[in-house]
Parts: structure tokens; C-alpha cells; sequence
């Protein structure tokens, strides 16, 4: 497959194993740049899998095995002289559960800039404001700053990890689940924030929520679990459909699809 | 008496929540154990502590402030009085310095063990290792003390102070001072190393325990944020390790501090104090075993007024290692990683 | 038991248990075999036939010095074979432990290496409202052991000059010309000498000690002598004579003083020791027997004495060990067992003791000890 400058990642036939269990097989897609990219599919289905192998975090995994071919800006991610320690540092990630560090607010968004070699001083302290203005979290903060992060409430904790993210200059943030430990309101807000920022950067994010994925996402992949016993092999999950959203809500191509976005499917 | 039992005839028909045996009666019961057991336990220490003290008592009174500078301990026969001179800097500096070094030796070591066991290892090397490791913890210090005079110390010990001495004792100050020669064998030198053996143990299994409980979710932001595997250890498993690294070390030390057999057995018994770390010392938890048994009545009240002040210097450390771990936690509350 | 209580007494009680982890040096008298006697097992009545007692039955108590143990158990077992229904524990927790246990009459006896001062015999007195009784029994000496490889096989002489030098490391080296001086035969190598003392408290301490302080003036005024001393700076201590033997051995220069007994058994080198005539002497049963008999006409009344500037073949760090007794407060058994248990070690039991390298009483030596012995209870 061509690889365009227009894509952000090429994936070809992708597929992850764990200590040996196929958890996604045979992926291919291309994302583009700019938007946001949903991942939607029942639990286990492996969206958290692929995201991981976008910044190569399944490193980290023991038993991880990865096949396939990944280019990022026409780079390919898995070349044997590819650091995972640069890539994560390009590619910022949020978790699921906000995961700010026990330390202040300020050394939490300072944190990326700070391992890139940035010294304390103006030069820093303005990464750290942009990035809380960016994260829509400087006017709540500003003045607290040396707060220890843990005091935040919950939503602004995940913004906070947003805006740390963000300090690090990426072009791709991916999000694994960012509200499912929110409440309604702070889900909004986080909503709201990877609206405003997916003009500036590709967002990819996985969520259960398809409510959700139609409200937020540009375009929608669809993932499900296929290759049961009686396929003769061991169940993994598959890239259904890659669509624009408006495309996979109201006129699936797939019948799984159709069915799961309904809300038909188990 | 009753004829028939029926588990409603405990209750009261009129009052279904009057109180019953279960409630009213063992709660208190059990209050009253776990509390006097509490104020067991400080009465026994408490009167340990007064009755040491008081046998103690006519030595403090006749050394005075020199009983902890003094460095001449010399033992009179009396059974009534105190006629020799008791001073015991010897024993103090030798218990000083032999736990600092095992301290120095051992908690680097303890830290990197403990990381590699909970952080790189492969679990098939983890598992058995942190098994090892809580065995070792639990040998006995005579073993120790038995191993180290008669294999570690001619075998290891005893080349490594000669090439100490050759080198950095040739060399210039402090080193020419802490290892000035003649290498004796046993010596602070000795007993610090295998104290340090002796203590790696606990604190290496204490640092494991304190590793694992490293919260996963910042160590996941810490590599999402492109840390390395050191970057992440140094900032987020030990930053959030210190409290408990501290009190293993201080587990550690309180060991060694009062660690007897093995001390004695390496230290050197010389009841003399010596720069050099390659000198035969003495230290107050061995000149206690060494001489109890032999002592005359005085003896053995300054023998108990050394054992008061072992008491006094280990609590002392403990309130330090206190004080460090508050000072530290108020410190990362309000500054950087 | 007297019920009085002192302040040391009552100190000394609490501190027997911790003491007590010696070991106990008798075999329950499980042989029960029957005898016509018919004795209750307390023996609260023992027959005595024509003066000469048989058959005794009872338990005695000891406890004190661990120089002397190993004879002991000798002792001890050899007399069940003569007096199956007698049983002695002997606890081996040190010369000054067993002085402490004596005076706190917590045991039947004690033995020690160092007699009691002045102050202790007056305590003594007052305890039990009449005198302590101090018997000796064995003698025993102290070596100088050492290891030096370049020697090996040869006979090494010291004196008391040099041997203090040695420990007060004024003397240094294997090499030094006052060592050569001893030793015009030797080729002695140019090698640091670690001198290793005891680090416990010990009679042999004690006994060496002494001598040195007896024989050098300088010794005395700096270090003196006792159970337990400020050694040197520079200078090793070994628990024990295993600990000073390892500390020895391991060191090549090393040298240190062990029991002559522990020397032998263990095949240890031991130098020859020059006497008050001038002559060297090696440390044997006979020579160290021959100390204590240079000097018995000079003995005090009471038997406290040391064994000090003895002459002609005599090996001269020599030191006695004492049973102490009371002259009073024994029931009548236990002072039948303790005489009849003492006159037989002081007398047949010699041979055992020379068996063990320790160096039994002899000749006008016996007799005293006799004298002693039969001091126990006489003030009842
Ligand atoms: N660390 C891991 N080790 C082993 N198996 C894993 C691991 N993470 C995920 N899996 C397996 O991979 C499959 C996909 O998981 P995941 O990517 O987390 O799914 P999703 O995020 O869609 O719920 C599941 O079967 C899961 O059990
Ligand atoms: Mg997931």
C-alpha cells in the first residue's frame, strides 16, 4: 500500500499475540491526519491492543508479539532501529483511569518537556501554561499550580494528563477509554476538549461508548471477535469496518456492524 | 431447664433490638483484650527500661558525661561499689561504625537487587529470587558470625583488606586514614561487611515489597510520556518508594545495631577506639556478650548502662529515620519529581 | 536458704537464668536399678556404716568456671560409676558467674580461677553468718601459642619481658632483636605479629595476666591484672581459646595465650617460658605440677593464693582453680556429698586429670585441700 505524507499511520495486516493468543488479527487501515479516529467494538475485541502498538507501549507487554507492517508519516514504527523510548515521546497517550503523578500540577505537565532535556526556567513555565490553556484547565489551575495534582477532581485530572500529554509537542494523541471513569458532566467537558483539539492534532480513541464515537469521531473503525472453535483456531479480534462515522451510524456496509451500532449485537 | 429452643426465643418479644450476648457482651470482651494487651506490651517496656537503668544507675552516676566520651574501660572487682573506669566511646563508635558501613554497603545493593527483581527480572527469575531472598532473611546470625571467621575472612575478606590497604591506604586523606594498615583480619572492616551480608536480607525484601507496590498507573504515564525503563524507575518507583525504602533501611540498621554473635565474633574485641577501619574495635551489644558471664558486680552494672545506652541510640535513629521520612514526604508534595 | 536480701543478692537472682545457659553437666540418674537399700529417692537419710559412707544418694549443684569443665565432666561421670544414685550438675558459666551464683546461694558450690577479695569474703560472711571455704582442686597453666611457619618444629622461648612487650605491641616484629636474643638458634623471619587476647571475661586471662603484672612492673602499672583488662590498641580478642586459636592460626604472626589443655589437644605450638631461676621451661603435666609444690610452704591459712616467681622446672604462668564452700548451712547429706565428692576428685581422681593434661594436686598440696574440705559445715 502507497504510503501518503497525508497519512499519519499505514497499517498492514497488523497482528498482535499475546505469549502466544492471537488478540488481533489481520488489520489493515489507513489513518489519516488531523480528525478524530474512533476505535468501537464489544470488550476483548482488541481496540486497547492496537492503540498500544500505534506508540509501541505493547513493548512493554512480556509475550507481546507484533506482525505486520505499521508506518507512521511513511516511517515504519517496527524497523529494527526504531527507538520505542522517541516514539512514545512523539505520540502522546491518555489512559482510561486518569493517571497524573503524585507531585504537583506543574512538574506533572512539565514532566515530557523535562525528560527531553528542557531546563526549569520562562522557557518551561510557557510549555506548561500552553498546555494547560490547550487542556482547558489553566484558569481552573492557574493559581495552584504547586498543588499536588491528586487534589483535582477526577475530570480535571484527566485533562490534566491531557495537558501533559500535550507539553511533549506531539501530532497524535491517543486516548484509551478517557471518560469511562467520569462522570456525565466532566465526560462533556472532555468531549468538548478533543473537539477543539483535533484541529491541531490526529486523535485516536477507543471508547465503548458508541453515543460517544457518533458525538466526537470524524471517521469510525469497527471491531469484533471473530474465529470462534469452529473456525478451527482460537478467538481474535478483527477490523470489521473503517468508515466515516456518519457512514457506519446510518448505513453500515457490514451486517455486524448494523447491528452492533443499534445496539443489536450481544 | 427449657424444653424447647427456638432461635427467636433469644430475642426479647417486646425489644427486638435489646441488645444480645453477641453484641453486648463479647465486643467489650474483645476491646478489653486487644487493649490490654496494648498496655502490656508498653508496661513491659517500660519496665525494662526503668530496671535496666536503675542496675545501671551507680555507673552513670560515677562516670558521669564520660561513661558516653570516656575511652578507658577498665573493670574493678567490687561487688558493691564502683572502683574501675568505665568509659564506653570505644563500644559506642564501634557499634557506630560498623552498622554505617554495613548501611553503605548494604542499601545500594538491597535497591538494586530489589529493582531488578520486581522491575527487569523475567518472572521465572523473579519468583525464586524473592523466595531466596526471604530465606536468607531468616538465618540465623551465629551462621553468619561462624561463616564469616572461619571462610569469609581469611578467603575474601583478608585479600580485600590488603588490596584496600595497598591502595586507597597509601593514598591520600580520608583514605590513607580509614585504611591505614596493619590489616588484622578482624576489624570494623570485617564486621561491617558481614553485617552488611547479614542485613541485605530484609531490606532487599522489605525495598521488593515497597517496589511492587509502585502505582502501575504512573509508571504507564511515565512511559507514554517516552521515559526510559532508568527514567521511570528513578522517577516514579523509587520518588514513590522512599517512605518504605527508609524504614527497611532503618529495619536494617536496628539490626545491626544490636546485632550480638556475629559483631563479636568479627569486630575484634579490642575495647580500643582506631580511625582505620581495618583496626580491631569493639562494639557495646559484643562487649556485653563477651564479658557478662565473667563480670563482677560492677562490671556488670556498667555492662547494663551500656545495654540503657544501645537502647537509647537505637531509638534515637529510629526517631531520625521518623523525622526523614516526614521531612521528605512534605518535600515531594511541593517540588519536583 | 537464708531469705535475706540484698541489693546484689536480689541482682545477682535475676540474672541467674540469663546466666544459666551453660551446660549441665549431669546424667539424670536414670539407673534406676534396685538396690536393697530401700533409700527414699529424696535421700533425705543416708546410712553411714563405720564413718566410711556408701552408697550416697542426692543431687548437688554447681556452677562456675569453664577452664576446668572438660575434667569436670570427666569427674562427674567416673564418680556415677562409684555412686550411681548421686548426681552433680555443674554449670559452666564463668569464674565470675560462679562467684556471683556462690554468693547469691543459689548453688551448692563454686569454682573459679580468681580466689574472692577481700571485699567478697566479707560479704560472704555476712550472707550466711560464717566463712567461705576455698579448696583447690586443680591446677591448670596458660600458654603462649603461636604461629609462625618459618619456626615450625622448633622450640621458641620467651620471658615475662618480652611477652608483655609483645602485648603491649612495643613489640611488633617476629624479627625484633629481644625475641632473637631468646632465641640464638632461630632464624626468625621479618613478620608483623598480631597478638590475640580473650575477648571474654576468663580466668585464663586472669592467670596470665597476673603473671605478667607479677614479673614486669611496666605491665603492671599500665595494663595490671584481672579477668578481663584494657588491652592494647593494635592487639585481637578471640572468644574463648577457640576464638583466640582461630584468631592465631589465621593470622601468620599471630600469637596468642590459650589453656595448656586446649594447646595439647589441639596440637597447637606453645613457646617455653623462662622461671624465676632463669631456666625455659616447656609447659608439661610435670613441670606446670611442679609450680604450685615450689611454693606450698608458703601458703596463707585460707588457701587464697598465686602461683608466682617459682624457680628450678617449673613452668611459671600457672593458676589454681577453687571449689568454694561455706563452713556452715548445709543440710547433712549435702555436706556428706560435697566432702566425699571432693576428696575423691582431689585424690583419685588424679589420674584422670593428668589424662586431660590438667595438672593434678599433690604431695603436702592434697593435704590441704583435705584440710579444707573438712572445714565444710564445721560451723553448723
Ligand atoms: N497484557 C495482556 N496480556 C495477555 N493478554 C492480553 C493483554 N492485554 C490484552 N490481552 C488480551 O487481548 C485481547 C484484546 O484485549 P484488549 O485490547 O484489551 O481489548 P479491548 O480494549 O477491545 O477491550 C483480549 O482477549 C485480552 O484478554
Ligand atoms: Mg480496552
Amino acid at each position: 500500500m502507497p504510503a501518503s505524507h497525508e497519512d499519519v499511520f499505514v497499517i498492514d495486516d497488523l497482528s498482535v499475540r499475546y505469549s502466544g493468543r492471537d488478540a488481533l488479527r489481520n488489520v489493515s487501515m489507513v489513518i489519516p491526519a488531523g480528525g478524530i479516529t474512533a476505535l468501537i467494538g464489544p470488550s476483548g475485541c482488541g481496540k486497547s491492543t492496537l492503540l498500544r502498538c500505534l506508540n509501541r507501549m505493547n513493548d512493554l507487554i512480556r509475550g507481546c508479539a507484533v506482525e505486520g507492517s505499521l508506518f507512521y508519516h511513511g516511517e515504519d514504527l517496527y524497523a529494527s532501529d526504531v527507538d520505542p523510548v522517541e516514539v512514545r515521546r512523539r505520540i502522546g497517550m491518555v489512559f482510561q483511569r486518569p493517571n497524573p503523578f503524585k507531585d504537583t500540577i506543574y512538574s506533572n505537565v512539565s514532566f515530557g518537556p523535562r525528560l527531553n532535556g528542557m531546563k526549569k526556567g520562562p522557557e518551561l513555565d510557557e510549555v506548561v501554561e500552553k498546555s494547560l490553556r490547550r487542556a482547558v484547565l489553566w484558569d481552573e489551575v492557574k493559581d495552584q499550580l504547586t498543588k499536588n495534582a491528586f487534589a483535582l477532581s477526577g475530570g480535571q485530572q484527566q485533562r490534566l494528563c491531557i495537558a501533559r500529554a500535550l507539553a511533549t509537542d506531539p501530532d497524535v494523541v491517543l486516548m484509551d477509554e478517557p471518560c469511562s471513569a467520569l462522570d456525565p458532566i466532566a465526560t462533556m467537558r472532555i468531549e468538548d476538549l478533543m473537539r477543539e483539539l483535533s484541529t491541531r492534532y490526529t486523535i485516536i480513541v477507543v471508547t465503548h461508548n458508541m453515543q460517544q464515537a457518533a458525538r466526537v469521531s470524524d471517521r469510525t473503525a469497527f471491531f469484533s471477535v471473530s474465529g470462534g472453535a469452529d473456525d478451527g483456531g482460537d478467538p481474535a479480534g478483527e477490523l470489521v469496518e473503517f468508515d466515516e462515522t456518519v457512514t457506519i451510524f446510518s448505513n453500515a456496509n457490514d451486517s455486524r456492524t448494523e447491528a452492533y451500532v443499534t445496539g443489536r449485537f450481544g | 431447664m427449657t424444653v424447647v429452643d427456638t432461635p427467636t426465643s433469644e430475642r426479647d418479644p417486646v425489644n427486638p433490638f435489646k441488645s444480645t450476648e453477641r453484641g453486648g457482651k463479647v465486643d467489650p470482651i474483645f476491646r478489653w483484650v486487644l487493649r490490654s494487651s496494648g498496655v502490656l506490651v508498653l508496661a513491659i517496656l517500660a519496665l525494662m527500661v526503668l530496671r535496666t537503668t536503675w542496675a545501671a544507675w551507680p555507673v552513670f552516676a560515677s562516670e558521669g558525661l564520660d561513661f558516653f566520651t570516656g575511652t578507658l574501660w577498665s573493670v574493678g572487682p567490687s561487688r558493691s561499689e564502683v572502683t574501675g573506669t568505665y568509659g564506653a566511646w570505644p563500644f559506642i563508635y564501634g557499634t557506630l561504625v560498623s552498622s554505617a558501613l554495613a548501611i553503605i554497603i548494604a542499601l545500594p545493593l538491597a535497591i538494586c537487587t530489589a529493582l531488578y527483581l520486581t522491575q527487569l527480572a523475567p518472572p521465572r527469575i523473579a519468583r525464586p529470587g524473592s523466595y531466596l531472598v526471604e530465606m536468607l532473611a531468616s538465618v540465623p546470625s551465629i551462621i553468619f558470625g561462624l561463616w564469616g571467621l572461619l571462610w569469609f575472612l581469611p578467603n575474601v575478606l583478608r585479600p580485600v583488606m590488603n588490596f584496600l590497604e595497598d591502595t586507597l591506604g597509601q593514598s591520600f586523606p580520608p583514605f590513607s586514614i580509614l585504611f591505614e594498615g596493619p590489616v588484622f583480619g578482624v576489624s570494623y572492616f570485617a564486621a561491617g561487611v558481614v553485617l552488611a551480608i547479614m542485613i541485605l536480607p530484609i531490606i532487599t525484601a522489605i525495598c521488593r515489597e515497597v517496589f511492587m507496590l509502585a502505582p502501575e498507573g504512573e509508571k504507564q504515564a511515565a512511559y507514554g510520556l517516552g521515559a526510559t525503563r532508568w527514567e521511570v524507575i528513578r522517577k516514579v518507583v523509587l520518588a514513590r518508594s522512599v517512605p518504605g525504602v527508609v524504614g527497611g533501611t532503618m529495619l536494617g540498621l536496628g539490626r545491626a545495631l544490636g546485632e550480638t554473635v556475629a559483631v563479636a565474633m568479627l569486630i575484634g574485641a579490642s575495647q580500643r577506639v582506631g580511625t582505620s577501619l581495618l583496626f580491631p574495635g569493639d562494639s557495646m551489644a559484643a562487649v556485653i556478650f563477651n564479658t557478662f558471664a565473667d563480670g563482677a558486680p560492677e562490671a556488670i552494672w556498667a555492662l547494663f548502662a551500656i545495654g540503657v545506652t544501645l537502647f537509647f541510640i537505637t531509638m534515637i535513629v529510629n526517631i531520625l529515620a521518623r523525622l526523614l521520612v516526614w521531612r521528605i514526604g512534605r518535600i515531594t508534595g511541593d517540588a519536583t519529581v | 536458704m537464708t531469705t535475706t536480701v540484698t541489693r546484689t543478692r536480689r541482682r545477682a537472682r535475676w540474672a541467674a537464668p540469663l546466666l544459666a545457659v551453660g551446660l549441665i553437666a549431669a546424667a539424670c540418674g536414670g539407673d534406676d536399678a534396685g538396690n536393697g537399700n530401700g533409700d527414699d529417692e529424696n535421700g533425705s537419710s543416708t546410712p553411714t556404716v563405720g564413718g566410711e559412707t556408701q552408697d550416697l544418694s542426692g543431687t548437688l549443684l554447681g556452677a562456675g568456671a569453664t577452664f576446668p569443665t572438660p575434667l569436670f565432666l570427666e569427674w562427674l561421670g567416673a564418680y556415677q560409676e562409684i555412686e550411681p544414685e548421686v548426681d552433680i550438675n555443674y554449670q559452666s558459666v564463668g569464674s565470675g558467674g560462679g562467684i556471683e551464683q556462690f554468693l547469691s546461694e543459689t548453688v551448692d558450690f563454686g569454682s573459679t580461677e580468681r580466689y574472692l577479695t577481700d571485699e567478697e569474703v566479707e560479704e560472704a560472711e555476712e550472707i550466711r553468718g560464717c566463712a567461705s571455704i576455698h579448696i583447690p582442686v586443680v591446677f591448670g597453666s596458660v600458654t603462649v601459642a603461636y604461629n609462625l611457619p618459618q619456626i615450625e618444629g622448633e622450640e621458641l622461648v620467651l620471658d615475662a619481658e618480652t611477652t608483655a612487650a609483645i602485648f603491649a605491641r612495643d613489640i611488633t616484629n617476629w624479627n625484633d632483636p629481644a625475641i632473637a636474643a631468646l632465641n640464638p638458634d632461630l632464624d626468625l623471619p621479618d613478620v608483623d605479629m598480631i597478638p590475640v587476647h580473650r575477648s571474654d571475661g576468663s580466668g585464663t586471662t586472669y592467670i596470665f595476666t597476673r603473671y605478667l603484672s607479677d614479673e614486669v612492673e611496666s605491665w603492671d602499672d599500665e595494663y595490671g591484672f584481672g579477668s578481663e583488662i584494657n588491652w592494647a590498641a593494635g592487639t585481637v580478642g578471640g572468644a574463648g581459646n577457640e576464638g583466640v586459636t582461630a584468631g592465631v592460626q589465621q593470622n601468620p604472626g599471630g600469637i596468642g595465650y590459650v589453656s595448656f589443655a586446649y594447646a595439647v589437644e589441639n596440637d597447637i605450638p606453645v613457646a617455653s617460658q623462662i622461671n624465676a631461676d632463669g631456666n625455659a621451661v616447656a609447659p608439661t603435666v610435670e613441670t606446670v605440677a611442679a609450680a604450685p609444690a615450689a611454693i606450698v610452704d608458703e601458703l596463707p591459712e585460707d588457701l587464697r593464693f598465686d602461683i608466682l616467681n617459682v624457680g628450678a622446672d617449673a613452668f611459671p604462668i600457672v593458676g589454681t582453680n577453687w571449689v568454694l564452700a561455706w563452713e556452715c548451712g548445709y543440710d547433712e547429706n549435702t555436706e556428706e556429698l560435697l566432702k566425699a565428692f571432693w576428696t575423691w576428685a582431689v585424690t583419685e581422681g588424679a589420674p584422670i586429670a593428668e589424662d586431660l593434661v590438667y595438672a593434678p594436686l599433690t604431695g603436702p598440696v592434697i593435704d590441704l585441700a583435705l584440710e579444707q574440705i573438712d572445714k565444710i559445715n564445721s560451723q553448723n
